[in-house]
């Protein structure tokens, strides 16, 4: 169901919306203040009825998240905001900063109250300079207001804010990478357990949301936990309140927009997206950002014995709501809701080369399978798309992203074989004919 | 204690131990690369993998991957179980861990196995490691298969040479970080790091720095594979010709436990590497007493000596004993070497104190040196202790005293053990003497001034035991047959006190030990565990 929100973009298309006077007449850090005056517990409580699923691409829970703190601490504990955004086809964090950054420092002054933080750190991808600008300003003008500090409206809880660039690399935005990368160290992801919650920044209990997960708090503090929850139509999927969705790819109007959940693939590629260019077919989507599977229009909604999928079973994926167990349960998976679109134009074999030299690249190296296999995949497409594979080498592209699946210690292992397992096996055909012919039947094009 | 089912068996484990961990002090493999008993978790290799079975009533975690059906020309998804690295998963009381029974464990090691080789250089022929290489040996029991991966492998530089001792290859090199966290975690001098990513990945030394720390051949040694290659024994020998004897370091004071590795056809030492001993070195050496078996074949005394020329064995016992017979007990000092075994010092204790019936017992020794925190002592003589113990009731002087006594005129004969005189400045005074016979394993001062020279066998060629800093006696066990004309210390005194009429008939070195028993009252510490 195509429902649009303002929570976050109400600032978006004014010029001056990332000011603190801009965010405040529309009623900004109202619920930072009325959040410090409840109790912790109260405020857990209100983020938990909320259902907000982390929008960082895991989609946990962010009320059962903050719950995993400890109550009482002799250590620091620290709220990290992973704002990192390297996943390919995503784009959405980077509004916010842009566009309402004050939503993102309020949104840290609740985190740390609910967390029983005092500071909170802001993860920027370096790339990203309006970002980080808009940011510091927000804190200065948030600080001297004296929003930030000893005592946040007068208030007895000190916060602070600080922004930390990262360094360029997609394997950062992996929530212990970045701990360690924050730390000043090889931004490597650390196993686990121990959690962040027990052992985070600089050993201490700490929290990593998305950026986006914490900018819609104050929303949640401001009209209640339930009703931001019944925004959605997901409720039942434990899935609540509203979100951005980002659209890129083949469609005519790319772009991120904010609607309640419940909104599906096809809402979001024809009615948001615009359609497809050139009105072509479409032919495969990426839900959302480029470690999910991939999904053809052709594909049908299955999943028996759940009366909750009653409504949907028979029906193109494309009719599903978009949410993070509806996409779990068809074999899909919701990941950062930025949608990547490919039309009938777009070659999958060459998308899938474009992505797996992403990974090759990104790949932090540490874990045996994640390092040579992407390695050896890319390799592989290589000489696909050049015609020079045999059908063995092609062959051998699912074993090796099957040994990769679960084997490695973060989940990019598992976000770089989920491409390859979705595409070979939907677009087998594609790849035999580069195999077999050069690719002559193929369109040989990505640009649409 | 709580237990674990591994494959079906038993293994009790300490709480908060790693499955892989209690399975090693149970006497069983997993296979591994990254993780060391001595060092951090890193589980990046990923050999470990196992399959934690669910508790019952629970359903296992399962993946969605894909399988190639031949028959139907389609994929068909397939379903695999999570599995955990056995290196950094808390072993859990009544936990059902299949190791070598699953299959999905075999599939997942040949894959990491293949994944490892898949850019390997393969270069066994001119690898030191091969022979106790892990990826040769967990190639045949892990995977087995051809390599499926036909192109130019990924390059990256070659003999890199990162200090005076090692060099690296970055190709042969599987990332697993064990020397990274040796040297930050053991050495604590983090010089060694990680640089690039992915596949390009390679170990690299800090700006401005070379790997030399005290513990380089250490770092060398922790490398599972032939990555780093000590520059001491590149090329040299091939590992499959050597053999093994369990010695310990005499080096220092510390007595780290070793082994000697040598080559039985030319009877030459090649090497010298830690043998685990928890209670003493734990799983390290240092680069001094690694570097120690040179003093097997350096500078060594080989035949007998009288006056500075050559003389066999049995003309060099005579004149010895003729240098002793008939001095007078007062006037004669015995020297014994903290460099040399209990059973050596015994022998030459017995003869002196015992039937030639002086009481001016002396110790000398190498000089004292540096120690460090890690494993180092400051005194570079590895049974100083032993010595002690032996003299019971009075302890021995020092080689700075001798030299006084002679200066004084109380001591005109010595008969001494080893070579070194502890004190550079003082060596002089052996000169004065009227008669100074040395049994000594190496060139150096005393052998220097003596009338006559026996030639004593190294550590390497005899068995012997050596008490360490903390007390402990530790046995070393002989390696190649004894160079030269040399014989075991004790064995010399003996032959010498047979020249003197006296009845001090050992021939073996049980009796020696037999007689001893009662003096060296220390413990023998026996070593633990198998390698790392
Ligand atoms: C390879 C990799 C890259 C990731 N990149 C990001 C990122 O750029 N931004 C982000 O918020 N989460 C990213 N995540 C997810 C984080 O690890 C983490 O789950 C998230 O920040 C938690 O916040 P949330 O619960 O609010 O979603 C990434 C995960 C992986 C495995
Ligand atoms: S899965 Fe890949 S990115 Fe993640 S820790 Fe392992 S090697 Fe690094
Ligand atoms: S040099 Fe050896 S020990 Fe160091 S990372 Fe490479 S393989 Fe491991
Ligand atoms: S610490 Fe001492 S005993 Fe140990 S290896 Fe070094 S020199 Fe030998
Ligand atoms: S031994 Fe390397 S992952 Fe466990």
């Amino acid at each position: 169901m195509l429902q649009k929100t303002t929570f976050l973009s109400h600032s978006y298309a004014k010029p001056d919306g990332h000011t603190l006077a801009a965010y405040e007449s529309a009623g900004g850090y109202k619920n930072a203040r009325k959040a410090l005056g409840m109790s912790r517990d109260a405020v857990v409580d209100e983020v938990k009825k909320a259902k907000i699923r982390g929008r960082g691409g895991a989609g946990f829970d962010c009320g059962t998240k903050w719950t995993f703190m400890p109550k009482e601490s002799k250590k620091p504990c620290y709220l990290v905001v992973n704002a990192d955004e390297g996943e390919p086809g995503t784009f959405k964090d980077r509004t916010i900063m842009e566009r309402n950054p004050h939503s993102v420092v309020e949104g840290c002054i609740i985190g740390c109250f609910g967390i029983g933080a005092h500071a909170a750190y802001i993860y920027v991808r370096d790339e990203l300079h309006l970002s980080k600008e808009r940011l510091w300003a927000a804190i200065e003008e948030a600080r001297a207001k004296g929003y930030l500090g000893q005592k946040p409206f007068g208030l007895d809880y000190p916060v602070e804010v600080y922004v930390q660039t990262g360094a360029g690399a997609y394997i950062c935005g992996e929530e212990t990478a970045l701990l360690n990368s924050l730390e000043g160290r090889r931004g490597e992801p650390r196993y686990k357990p121990p959690f962040p919650a027990q052992v985070g920044a600089f050993g201490c209990p700490t929290t990593v949301n998305n950026l986006e997960t914490i900018a819609i708090v104050p929303t949640v503090i401001g009209m209640g936990g339930e009703a931001f929850c019944k925004l959605s139509t997901l409720a039942e999927f434990n899935d609540g309140g509203s979100r951005l969705f980002g659209v890129s790819g083949h469609v005519k109007t790319p772009g991120v927009f904010e609607c309640s959940v419940g909104l599906t693939l096809r809402e979001l590629i024809y009615d948001l997206g615009g359609g497809i260019l050139g009105d072509k077919r479409l032919l495969a989507v990426i839900p959302g950002g480029s470690s999910c599977p991939v999904m053809l229009p052709e594909e049908l909604v299955n999943v028996p014995g759940d009366p909750r999928f009653e409504p949907y079973n028979g029906k193109s994926v494309l009719d599903l709501p978009l949410g993070v167990e509806t996409f779990r349960s068809v074999g899909g998976m919701l990941g950062t809701c930025c949608a990547i679109v490919l039309s009938e134009d777009a070659d999958p074999v060459l998308a899938l080369h474009n992505l797996m030299r992403f990974y090759r690249h990104e790949s932090c190296g540490q874990c045996t399978p994640c390092r040579e296999g992407c390695g050896w995949i890319e390799r592989i497409l290589d000489k696909i798309v050049e015609g020079r594979a045999t059908l063995d080498e092609l062959d051998q592209l699912h074993r090796i992203a099957s040994d990769i699946t679960g084997n490695t210690i973060c989940a990019f292992g598992d976000g770089a074989a989920q491409p390859v397992l979705s595409f070979v096996k939907k677009f087998r055909k594609q790849f035999e004919d580069y195999v077999l012919t050069g690719g002559k039947s193929q369109t040989k094009k990505l640009v649409a | 204690m709580p237990s674990f089912k591994l494959d079906g068996q038993d293994i009790p484990f300490e709480p908060g131990e790693t499955i892989i961990a209690a399975a090693r002090r149970a006497g069983v493999d997993i296979p591994h690369y990254c993780w060391h008993p001595g060092l951090s978790v890193a589980a990046n290799c990923r050999m470990c993998l196992v399959e934690v079975l669910p508790p019952a009533g629970r359903k296992a975690m399962m993946l969605d991957v894909l399988e190639w059906d031949a028959d139907k020309q389609d994929y068909v998804p397939a379903k695999k179980p999570k599995l955990v690295p056995s290196c950094q998963q808390a072993a859990g009381e009544g936990m059902e861990v299949a190791s070598s029974s699953s299959e999905h464990v075999a599939r997942a090691r040949s894959a990491v196995q293949e994944l490892l080789l898949l850019n390997h250089p393969v270069d066994c022929p001119i690898c030191d490691q091969a022979g106790e290489c892990r990826l040769q040996d967990y190639w045949l029991e892990h995977q087995g298969t051809k390599k499926r991966m036909h192109d130019e492998i990924v390059h990256k530089p070659k003999g890199v040479v990162f200090g005076p001792t090692i060099v690296y290859d970055a190709e042969r090199c599987i990332v697993c970080t064990r020397c990274v966290r040796f040297c930050e975690e053991v050495v604590k001098d983090p010089v060694l790091e990680k640089r690039e990513r992915g596949n390009l990945s390679e170990i690299t030394l800090a700006p401005g720095r070379e790997l030399d720390h005290g513990y380089t051949l250490m770092t060398e040694h922790v490398c599972p594979v032939g990555a780093l290659t000590a520059r001491d024994f590149r090329f040299k020998a091939r590992v499959w010709f050597l053999r093994s004897a369990p010695s310990v370091c005499m080096g220092c004071a510390t007595g780290c436990n070793a082994y000697l590795d040598f080559d039985p056809r030319d009877d030459t030492v090649y090497r010298h590497r830690p043998r685990e001993n928890m209670a003493v070195n734990q799983y390290w050496m240092c680069d001094e007493g690694m570097l120690d078996y040179r003093r097997v074949h350096e500078g060594r005394l080989l035949a007998a000596r009288v006056r500075g020329k050559k003389a066999t064995l049995g003309d060099a016992l005579e004149k010895a004993a003729g240098v002793l017979s008939g001095v007078d007990p007062e006037r004669l000092g015995v020297v014994l070497s903290a460099q040399h075994s209990n059973e050596d010092n015994f022998a030459l204790l017995r003869l002196g104190r015992d039937y030639l019936g002086t009481g001016h017992i002396y110790v000398s020794g190498r000089a004292e040196g540096l120690g460090d925190p890690v494993l180092k002592h400051a005194d570079k003589n590895p049974n100083a202790a032993g010595v002690t113990a032996l003299c019971t009731s009075t302890p021995p002087k020092t080689f700075a005293e001798l030299a006084k006594d002679i200066h004084d005129g109380r001591i005109t004969h010595v008969i001494a053990l080893g070579s070194y005189s502890s004190d550079a400045t003082k060596t002089e005074a052996l000169g004065k003497l009227q008669g100074l016979v040395t049994l000594a394993t190496r060139e150096g001062p005393v052998a220097k001034h003596a009338t006559v020279v026996l030639p004593v066998s190294s550590w390497a060629e005899c068995d012997g035991t050596f008490v360490n800093a903390k007390g402990m006696a530790q046995e070393s066990e002989k390696a190649i047959t004894p160079r030269g004309d040399s014989l075991p210390g004790w064995k010399l005194v003996a032959a010498l006190a047979k020249q003197l009429g006296l009845p001090m008939a050992w021939t073996k070195l049980a009796q020696v030990r037999k007689a001893m028993a009662p003096e060296a009252g220390a413990t023998v510490a026996h070593a633990t565990g198998a390698e790392a």
